[in-house]
């Protein structure tokens, strides 16, 4: 309820879904009060004034045949839209039930349906439209019912390609396992999702609707006595010599009609999306603005070095006389950050920080762990680093050097030269960082072709080499396959294969394990660990499982609300904790997951 | 990616080449003077078919081409020879006889001669098209020699001079009559041009090629084609871009539109009325009908002035006869005879019983009843009393319902003012598709054989008698003389034909 | 892929014949005296009845079809009741009328829709803005008052096109090519707007998936990412768009046809199918079944070759 609460007031808050809102309330009002807003009767004609402006009781004046043209717009829009609720009625009760049912259980009946929608959508429409006049007769109400029908097969198509999709999802699973009834789960779960998707094919459908009966009147296949706005356009078109202005009103009512649909479609698409596929930068900004109202909003504070507390003086931000944790001395080589601040522009204009002046530092051959909660600001730290913060986010404050170049306000081109062959990235989740269109080989390639400007042979030579050293069993296969052909723990191998392709100085793995099972978590950390220790890498680690940390990383931060509240060796920070949210988060770990594999003691005792 | 790029470029180019090709087709524009000189006509007119059998009046020109008629109507409706040189009527008009010219032969080389009339108007009389009750009144065809046929007349018909100049008089090679359909697609004639099949898309595009060794004068032009256009929009606009040479245009807002062209030469005619047909005067589907008060209501309640000037924007004259202006019949005085009096309509209505109205239905034929008309005549009529019905009818149900049905009393038309008046009488009075429920009473029974034995000058008093009173009675409710433009893109000079709202193919000339 | 598509040739070669059974019985359901019409209001009932016999009408509805099919089989699809016309060659004789729009169309859609969706979903902004609203605009005008608009100012006004008619191909190319120009430019309006929006949703979907990252991560240039990998990755649900904007441009033919008096298919449609003339509208109902099927087959085979995982279905 609250979800849909939502979509309308963010459709209302789009500056032209408002407007296209309100365009067609008022249509549907004035059609609506027809009868009193202009007591006439539409037929009535006066040829006498046949052609006559705009006079009193006929603000709009005269048709060709001296009929008020405002009383025919206003009944005109009652059939014309009528015919368009007509036809959508008709597609929707013969596309979405079938849709749904067809989506939900398949079998037969979804390929019986598919079958009909088959044939429907092969039938050529016009010719069809235009027969169905000669059978059923030539008013527009059964138009609009054969268009309908011509119709339905998109809602069909749109209803059970998205029940089929959410059906095995989790919540319907979960809904069967809890003893919901099939209709229930239907009504509460499938239609939900399904709503959305159907409106914005209404008001598109609707558009069509009216357009092609229009155009229908134009041809002369009309609707003889009851006015609708083709048929007025129509009459104007035919008197176009003598009065050319005829065209303008109902042009322009179709024309508004239509085109606040395709406005209120792309508004409602705009605020769904807005609400579904969020990027993760806006999310922790929603978190944020509802979870921190306590904390003082950071002041813009001066470049580093920072020395003072910014944060809550009882945990105390890093500091310099830790002694294992340099971040407020000398900047580290490979990777420093001092004072960094993400921010975002929101779509109402105005920015928010979802980054509040994080120092951090990686030197070459180190593994240092960024952990917090999802939306702690840690990727968006990273993605800094990478230069690929998604749109409407950049660093609005502070430095960043890698391998000792600032990259904050680097011109993007000098910045891209950085990517992959001084800084590679290992992203979290491994099928879809995969471009799903090209081979695993092709993928492997083309960077280092680009890169590393070596031939084709040359780079496929090293691509298979990169396979074999992280590990894939038959190289040659693996090249040759598309992504979906994989497996994930096969793909995030690949993945980390392509960090490495360009032998970066260092990488920055954000989650890289999140996604894969127990087992293949335990097996890529090792590959990871093996490679850095091979190539004396610097790696920066986002994670937000503490147990990686502890097998992998020298160095922690712990991140919170866009904050780092605590650094230090892994050793430190997991023994002894000093910030109460670095105790809460170990807690959790302690309460909720076994220990970890055979690899446990290994690298966090090395400093 | 490479190939998109190419694809992008490849439409780049689709583009931007008219431009370049703009020019070029501007100054190509004029026609050299040893170039084939072309003419290209455009029309509203399907024909069904090209087979003489088949031929109606305003599909004529199509079947003129191909095909000679027995008699030539001139442009002013004169009569001379044609594949008859001469003709004679015997003392009471019962016999024509006719002599043939020699010599010709069509393409097969199958000789036209009086065997070829004989099969020719036979085939034509009982092949059902739609003139084929032009030649209901010939009893016998006599062939006398290979130059002479005589008709024999069940009862004299004063036009029957017109048909054997019209679709009656068509002369196909009695060769193809044995080939089933063929004429339909492939006409063969002795006429000036033949059907080019290369150039021809049926339904489209008639494209019409010089005949080698036509027997006749040569026509100015080496190819006629002609193009069927479904609307005067698109007529008008070829006309102004130089597709289309010359036109009928019928539209008054088309009218004006081609006028607003200062290259458009335009030469009027007056001849279609608009009106409404009431056949049903026997009252079978409205009984009111049957009251000629009931009529003469209607034509009284009906303003004619309001509607020639804002439906057609007064490109027209108002008119309450039938018969046209060129007609023995025609009286300028029953032209306004009745006045519009709602008053006097309903004092009639009244009289007949009928105070508290009635109500009409009738057929809308949307290309001939405009928005404008149909609201307008509903407007009128029921001003006093008598509510219009309209029913739609298309091209798929029009003649069902309104010939085999009968389901209506009347029916708005635009039907052509022939200068024979016995066409007129044929075509409106005697029992016929205009006349289907066969009515008829004492006046015309006693005025019609006075006028049938006689020539129609002969016959002038009786006509403007018959005349008079089916004004008088109220069997038709005409409306307006119609102005027709017909229209050239300033290449071609048009004459008019009299009693013809398309020109015959012979009066079409290089302009000077 | 030989038995993809013989097995949607098999699938289509059912399709085709249950439509033209369902079609062939609801065209017989109006009652138009066929003979009636071709004769006219003047011709004895004798002679009507014996031209219905010679159509074959005094049979069962289901004998007629049979008679057809028979014939269809082999290509014949009969003569037109009322131009008398063999409706195959008919159809040959408009067929590259209104082929010539719609390729023409399609490849104008297809560039200039992937042109201003790419460049708007990536560059966003107020290109984005600007091809929203020429997208809406283009889709909320009448077709046909854009049609009449374009060859008001552009042939009738400026004569750089004729306003009507058709030069085949075959005869001259320029001919050709300043026919169809102009109807080819009306019918483009509409669908480069409705495609175009579809590229620019489907750019912007692929340019937030998480592997367009990664490529930025691996530091290749943005303009490759966009052609090879977001291009690519969007192309699939634009294409079928397109296609459904081939197939039901029949429908747009017709008004444009009408409006530059073009013999095609469209305007043979509207004249035939309002007459009940069942051979030939048997004939379109068949042409344009096998042109969807065939746009189909050619769709899918193209999405999937951009799209690998679509291969397997």
């Amino acid at each position: 309820m609250s979800e849909r609460t939502g979509t309308v007031r963010r459709l209302l808050r789009h500056p032209l879904g408002l407007v296209s809102a309100v365009v067609l309330a008022a249509i549907v009002l004035a059609v609506l009060l027809a009868p009193v807003l202009s007591p006439q009767d539409p037929n009535a004609s006066s040829l006498r004034d046949a052609f006559g402006g705009p006079s009193a009781g006929h603000p709009l004046g005269f048709d060709s045949a001296g009929r008020d043209i405002l009383t025919r717009l206003l009944y005109g829009g009652r059939n014309t839209l009528g015919g368009a609720v007509i036809a959508l009625a008709v597609a929707l009760l013969l596309g979405v039930p079938s849709g749904l049912l067809a989506g939900y259980y398949g079998g037969w009946f979804d390929s019986a349906a598919n079958w009909v929608v088959n044939l429907v959508m092969a039938l050529p429409a016009m010719v069809v439209l235009l027969a169905s006049r000669a059978i059923l007769g030539s008013t527009v109400w059964v138009l609009m019912v054969v268009l309908g029908f011509l119709v339905a097969p998109a809602f069909f198509r749109l209803v059970r390609g998205i029940v089929a999709s959410v059906r095995n999802e989790l919540y319907v699973d979960a809904a069967k396992v809890s003893g919901l009834r099939d209709p229930r789960i239907v009504a509460r779960h499938v239609l939900l999702v399904v709503r959305a998707p159907i409106i914005i094919q209404v008001a598109l459908v609707s558009g069509i609707a009216i357009g092609l009966q229009a155009g229908l009147e134009f041809l002369g296949v009309g609707s003889g006595d009851t006015p609708t706005w083709g048929a007025m356009l129509n009459e104007a078109f035919k008197n176009i010599q003598r009065a050319p202005s005829l065209m303008l009103w109902p042009g322009l009512a179709l024309g508004l009609t239509s085109g606040a649909l395709v406005l209120l479609a792309a508004a409602l698409r705009d605020a769904l999306e807005d609400r579904g596929t969020a990027p993760a930068g806006r999310r922790s900004r929603r978190r944020a603005r509802t979870a921190a109202p306590a904390a003082p909003a950071a002041p813009a504070a001066p470049a580093a070095p920072r020395s003072a507390d910014a944060g809550t003086p009882r945990t105390g931000t890093p500091r310099s006389a830790d002694g294992t944790s340099p971040e407020a001395g000398e900047r580290a080589e490979l990777l420093s950050v001092r004072d960094l601040a993400v921010s975002y522009v929101l779509p109402g204009g105005g920015t928010r920080e979802v980054v509040h002046g994080v120092d951090l530092d990686v030197r070459a051959g180190e593994i240092v762990g960024l952990v917090g909660e999802s939306g702690s600001g840690k990727t968006q730290t990273a993605f800094s680093i990478l230069g690929i913060l998604p749109e409407g986010g950049r660093v609005c404050r502070g430095s960043v050097t890698v391998g000792g170049e600032e990259i904050v306000g680097m011109p993007e081109r000098r910045h891209r030269a950085l990517r992959g062959d001084v800084v590679a990235y290992v992203p979290q989740e491994p099928m879809s960082n995969l471009d799903p269109a090209f081979t695993v080989g092709s993928q492997l390639v083309e960077p280092m072709r680009h890169k590393l400007r070596i031939s084709r042979a040359e780079a496929v030579r090293r691509a298979l080499d990169l396979l074999d050293q992280v590990e894939i069993a038959d190289p040659r296969r693996v090249f040759g396959s598309y992504p979906h052909e994989i497996s994930g723990g096969m793909a995030q191998r690949v993945l980390i294969a392509g960090a490495m392709s360009c032998d970066p100085r260092l990488l920055v793995a954000d989650e890289p394990t999140t996604a894969l099972d127990v087992v293949v978590q335990a097996e890529v950390l090792g590959l990871l660990r093996r490679l850095q220790k091979e190539r004396g890498l610097g790696v920066l680690l986002v994670t937000h499982n503490l147990g990686v940390v502890a097998d992998l990383c020298d160095r922690v931060a712990v991140m919170r609300e866009g904050r780092i509240v605590e650094t230090g060796t892994a050793e430190q920070v997991l023994h002894a904790p000093r910030h109460p949210y670095t105790q809460k988060l170990l807690g959790a770990v302690l309460d909720g997951v076994p220990a970890r594999g055979p690899w446990q003691p290994s690298n966090a005792e090395v400093v | 990616m490479k190939k998109s790029a190419r694809v992008a470029i490849a439409a780049l180019a689709f583009l931007a080449a008219p431009l370049a090709l703009a020019g070029c087709s501007d100054a190509g524009g004029g026609t050299p003077e040893n170039e084939p000189k072309a003419l290209s006509l455009a029309t509203m007119t399907l024909p069904q078919s090209l087979d003489p059998k088949d031929a109606t009046g305003s599909a004529l020109p199509f079947f003129q081409a191909v095909y000679d008629t027995l008699i030539k109507r001139e442009p002013d409706g004169s009569y001379s020879p044609m594949l008859a040189t001469e003709w004679k009527y015997n003392d009471d008009l019962t016999e024509l006889a006719l002599t043939l010219r020699g010599g010709v032969k069509f393409d097969d080389g199958t000789p036209f001669d009086a065997e070829a009339v004989k099969a020719n108007m036979e085939r034509f009389r009982k092949g059902g098209g739609a003139q084929a009750k032009t030649l209901n009144d010939v009893k016998t065809i006599k062939v006398v020699d290979a130059t002479h046929v005589t008709l024999e007349l069940s009862k004299p018909n004063p036009a029957m001079l017109f048909y054997l100049s019209d679709a009656a008089g068509l002369m196909a090679n009695p060769a193809d009559f044995a080939k089933g359909d063929a004429l339909k697609t492939k006409p063969s004639g002795t006429g000036p041009y033949d059907l080019d099949q290369n150039l021809t898309f049926i339904g489209t595009r008639w494209t019409f090629t010089r005949a080698p060794g036509y027997w006749g004068t040569r026509l100015p032009y080496d190819t006629i084609t002609i193009n069927f256009f479904d609307n005067e929009t698109a007529i008008v606009n070829g006309l102004k871009t130089g597709q289309v040479n010359a036109a009928l245009i019928q539209d008054a807002d088309q009218q004006i539109s081609a006028e607003s062209d200062p290259k458009i030469k335009a030469v009027k005619q007056e001849f279609d009325f608009q009106g409404l047909v009431l056949f049903d005067r026997g009252g079978v589907v409205t009984p009111q009908m049957r009251d000629p008060r009931v009529r003469q209501a209607l034509n009284y309640a009906i303003d004619r002035k309001t509607m020639l000037e804002k439906i057609r924007q007064s490109r027209g004259e108002l008119t309450n006869q039938v018969f046209g202006k060129s007609t023995a019949a025609y009286k300028p005085e029953l032209d306004s005879y009745y006045s519009y009096d709602p008053v006097k309509a309903r004092e009639l209505l009244k009289e007949a019983g009928h105070a508290d109205g009635f109500t009409l239905k009738l057929p809308r034929i949307a290309a001939i009843v405009s928005d404008a008309l149909a609201a307008s005549l509903q407007a009128d009529l029921g001003a006093v009393g008598v509510k219009l019905v309209w029913e739609d009818v298309d091209a798929g149900s029009a003649i069902k319902r309104i010939f085999t049905d009968r389901a209506f009393s009347g029916l708005v038309m635009n039907i052509g003012q022939s200068s024979t008046d016995w066409v007129v009488v044929g075509e409106l009075v005697l029992p016929g598709a205009f006349n289907m429920f066969g009515y008829t009473d004492d006046t015309v029974k006693k005025l019609l054989p006075e006028i049938q034995g006689r020539d129609a000058e002969e016959a002038k008093a009786e006509l403007q008698a018959l005349n008079e009173h089916l004004v008088k009675d109220g069997w038709f409710v005409p409306f307006y003389r119609m102005t027709y433009l017909h229209v050239s893109d300033g290449s071609v000079t048009i004459t008019p034909q009299d009693g013809m709202a398309v020109p015959s193919i012979y009066n079409y000339a290089p302009a000077e | 892929m030989l038995s993809f598509i013989a097995r949607r040739t098999a699938a289509g070669a059912v399709l085709l014949f249950v439509i033209s059974l369902l079609s062939y019985l609801l065209l017989s359901i109006p009652d138009v005296d066929v003979g009636r019409q071709l004769l006219g209001q003047g011709a004895s009932q004798d002679l009507v009845d014996a031209r219905n016999a010679a159509l074959g009408l005094d049979r069962p509805v289901l004998a007629q079809y049979l008679d057809w099919l028979a014939h269809a089989v082999r290509g014949d699809f009969g003569t037109s009741w009322f131009s008398g016309e063999n409706v195959t060659r008919a159809i040959a004789n408009r067929l590259p009328v209104t082929l010539s729009l719609m390729v023409g169309v399609t490849l104008v859609t297809a560039v200039l829709s992937f042109l201003l969706g790419v460049w708007a979903g990536v560059r966003r902004g107020a290109i984005d803005r600007f091809v929203q609203v020429f997208a809406v605009v283009g889709y909320a005008l009448p077709g046909f008052l854009v049609t009449l608009v374009i060859v008001l100012v552009f042939a009738v006004h400026l004569r750089w096109f004729p306003a009507i008619g058709y030069v085949g191909l075959t005869e001259s190319f320029t001919g050709w090519l300043s026919t169809v120009t102009l109807p080819v430019a009306a019918l483009s309006i509409g669908s480069v707007a409705g495609v175009s929006q579809q590229v620019r949703g489907s750019v912007i979907d692929v340019m937030r998936q998480d592997y367009v990252r990664t490529l930025r991560a691996r530091g290749l240039p943005p303009w490759r990412i966009v052609f090879r990998h977001v291009l690519r990755n969007a192309s699939a649900p634009a294409l079928a768009v397109l296609g459904m904007q081939f197939v039901s441009m029949l429908g747009g033919a017709v008004l444009v046809e009408q409006i530059f008096g073009l013999p095609g298919i469209g305007s043979m449609t509207v004249n035939y199918t309002t007459r009940g003339d069942i051979p030939v509208i048997m004939a379109l109902v068949m042409f344009s079944v096998i042109g969807v099927i065939v746009i189909n087959l050619i769709v899918d085979i193209l999405i999937g070759w951009l799209n690998p995982k679509a291969r397997i279905a």
